[in-house]
């Protein structure tokens, strides 16, 4: 199972879940740190665009079913 | 319908022709770049005379990461690979920049031949070699023609290098997992992780490129990712423990702690666009094939290099220190990827697996696959022409070349009369972006050697913020002042030594150019020295400080 190669179906869904997971986590910056000046910054929104379009991506990925990634 | 296909075979000859003249032309101007500056006997591109003096260090057997708070206040803050290489030729030729200028220029030659190996060998299972063959040369010539290969390509410093070792590494690795003998399987990913780690301890930044194989080893098989990393993570620990140990922790200290800097967003966002700017055309063949084969193929190591190296060394080129040579390694990544998409086009070699995505995007088009073959012939050759267009890049006062800026109507938007597509025409361009890539002149040297004979006239040792004169005019260097800055922004940095002896005006003189001294050694410098002169070098102007009593 370990030294299988990774199928899109299962690409996709670490793309999927990373994505999320990390898109969440730079959301949570702010409200945890909420007596920050500025808002998201523009890194800020390059990384979540960024983020979203990882898990659109990973979306996408999981019809493909066991096909090799 | 014969004459047809004769006519878009005729022009697509001619199309492929042009592209190969171009991007032949771009070497010819690569070369005399070259040749240029390995005559040139003084700091070109900013602090390559502190990479001769790692180089000197270790030729010396001594280790350049020292502490900053004893004389001679000096540090490197590079990996020792590309100075260790350098070194046995400080013994066959004393301190020079030829040498070091050479290797990297080498660096990037062996580059650009293994990128068009990697192209070659996508296609030797297939009937039509020649389309492989000829992309193959077209992709490598891609690479030396890049405004920021050409740019840094022939300079005493380890970028080149780096790239190179990672290239072979990459090239080395891609295809490892499908050697059918386990040994020489086993020998090829232990010579790709070999390269990797060389590629690192050239410079750090090469780190992408051993997340890139991890990432790569693990989609074709989980266990074997960790058990190799492990292996390549565990040599490299050691040499970086051992490093560690023999310099007293000035090597975490100095080239790991003082290295890791703010990142200025803005600087990064204007690279990016301007590495777009000047690259489309190959990143958008990259692109597709990595899509291709994401959605149609298994995803392969030149696509995982491709976006590691875009996302993550193209974010830390806004970083202090960074610049468009971070894009370095994401360039040879797209010349391959570039190189396969227009090869497999030109062969007819693509295939689309029956899919969801194929259904809607691919079966719509297949009556017309005639014709878009034949669009194919022409759109191909004309992606390199476009390239070509978009990374003009030449001197235009030199024979041979003044004719051609003549007959393209250029004008020169850069130092010496050069011409760089990387500028706008009055000769801006982003933060960040090395201002460099023309040629210099014999005033450029008589001007260095000037400076040579002040430093020369005083008994004193002298301050320099370029190595270069101080070499040659046979004195002890004194600080690298980046270094000094890096420690500094990490609060690193107290300098009181340092600034005790500016003020006691114990240095004959003191040079400054881009003045990357921390900012109370300026103020110090400031107090206890007069600017007395201004000599122009190279585009940059070298102020000459003398101590304020008149003393030197």
């Amino acid at each position: 199972m370990l030294n299988k190669p990774l199928t899109k179906r299962q690409l996709g869904w670490l793309l999927l879940v990373g994505g999320v997971a990390a898109f969440i986590g730079i959301i949570g910056i702010d409200i945890l740190d909420a007596g920050r000046e500025g808002g998201i910054g523009p890194a800020q929104q390059t990384a979540l665009t960024f983020f979203a379009l990882l898990a659109l991506v990973g979306l996408t990925l999981l019809p493909l079913g066991d096909a090799p990634a | 319908m014969h004459n047809r296909a004769a006519f878009f075979s005729l022009l697509h000859r001619l199309l492929l022709a042009a592209a190969l003249a171009i991007l032949a032309f771009y070497l010819i101007v690569y070369l005399a770049y070259a040749a240029n500056l390995l005559l040139f006997p003084f700091d070109y591109d900013q602090g390559e005379g502190f990479e001769l003096v790692d180089t000197i260090l270790f030729s010396r057997g001594r280790w350049p990461y020292m502490n900053t708070e004893v004389f001679p206040f000096y540090s490197s803050n590079y990996p020792p690979l590309f100075h260790v290489l350098a070194a046995p030729l400080v013994s066959l030729f004393g301190p020079a920049y030829w040498y070091g200028r050479l290797l990297g220029f080498l660096a990037t030659l062996v580059t650009a031949a293994a990128i068009g190996f990697a192209v070659y060998r996508e296609g030797l299972a297939h009937a039509n070699r020649r389309a492989y063959l000829v992309t193959a040369v077209l992709s490598g010539l891609a690479y030396l023609a890049s405004n920021t290969v050409y740019h840094i390509g022939p300079l005493f410093r380890q970028h080149a290098t780096m790239v190179m070792f990672e290239t072979l590494a990459v090239v080395v690795l891609a295809r490892a997992l499908d050697i059918v003998s386990p040994r020489q399987r086993r020998a090829a990913l232990l010579a790709g992780l070999l390269l990797i780690i060389a590629a690192g301890y050239t410079k750090q930044l090469a780190a992408v490129t051993l997340a890139a194989a991890a990432v790569f080893l693990f989609l074709r098989g989980p266990l074997r990712a960790v058990l190799w990393t492990a292996l390549a993570g565990a040599i490299g620990a050691a040499i970086f423990v051992w490093m560690n140990a023999a310099t007293d922790g000035e090597w975490w200290r100095q080239a790991i702690l003082a290295n890791v800097n703010e990142l200025h967003i803005l600087q990064t966002i204007g690279l990016f666009r301007q590495w777009i700017g000047l690259h489309g055309f190959l990143i958008a063949a990259a692109v597709l094939l990595t899509l291709h084969e994401l959605y149609f193929d298994r995803l392969s190591l030149y696509s995982v290099w491709f976006v590691l190296a875009v996302l993550i060394n193209g974010s830390a080129s806004g970083t202090w220190g960074g610049g468009d040579s971070y894009f370095a390694t994401a360039i040879a990544a797209a010349c391959i990827l570039s190189g396969v998409f227009a090869a497999r086009t030109l062969s007819g070699g693509w295939h689309f697996p029956e899919n969801y995505l194929s259904r809607r995007l691919v079966e719509p088009l297949k009556p017309h696959s005639a014709l878009l073959r034949a669009a194919g012939l022409l759109i191909i050759p004309l992606l390199y022409i476009g390239y070509g267009r978009a990374v003009l890049h030449l001197p235009t006062q030199e024979p041979g070349f003044s004719q051609v800026a003549q007959f393209l109507q250029i004008q020169p938007n850069a130092q010496n009369g050069f011409y760089d597509s990387a500028r706008t025409a009055d000769g801006q361009y982003p933060s960040g972006y090395a201002d460099i890539g023309h040629f210099v002149t014999a005033a450029d040297a008589e001007a260095g050697w000037r400076i040579v004979e002040m430093i020369a006239q005083s008994e004193k040792p002298v301050l320099s913020e370029e190595a270069g004169f101080v070499l040659q005019a046979g004195r002890e260097v004194v600080t690298n002042p980046t270094q000094l800055l890096n420690l500094d922004k990490k609060g690193l940095y107290d300098g009181s030594a340092l600034i005790e002896m500016i003020e006691r005006q114990e240095f004959g003189l003191v040079i400054l150019r881009a003045q990357f001294y921390p900012e109370r050694v300026l103020q110090a410098i400031g107090r206890a020295y007069r600017h007395t002169e201004t000599v122009r070098m190279n585009g940059f102007n070298y102020l000459i400080l003398r101590p304020a009593d008149g003393s030197s």
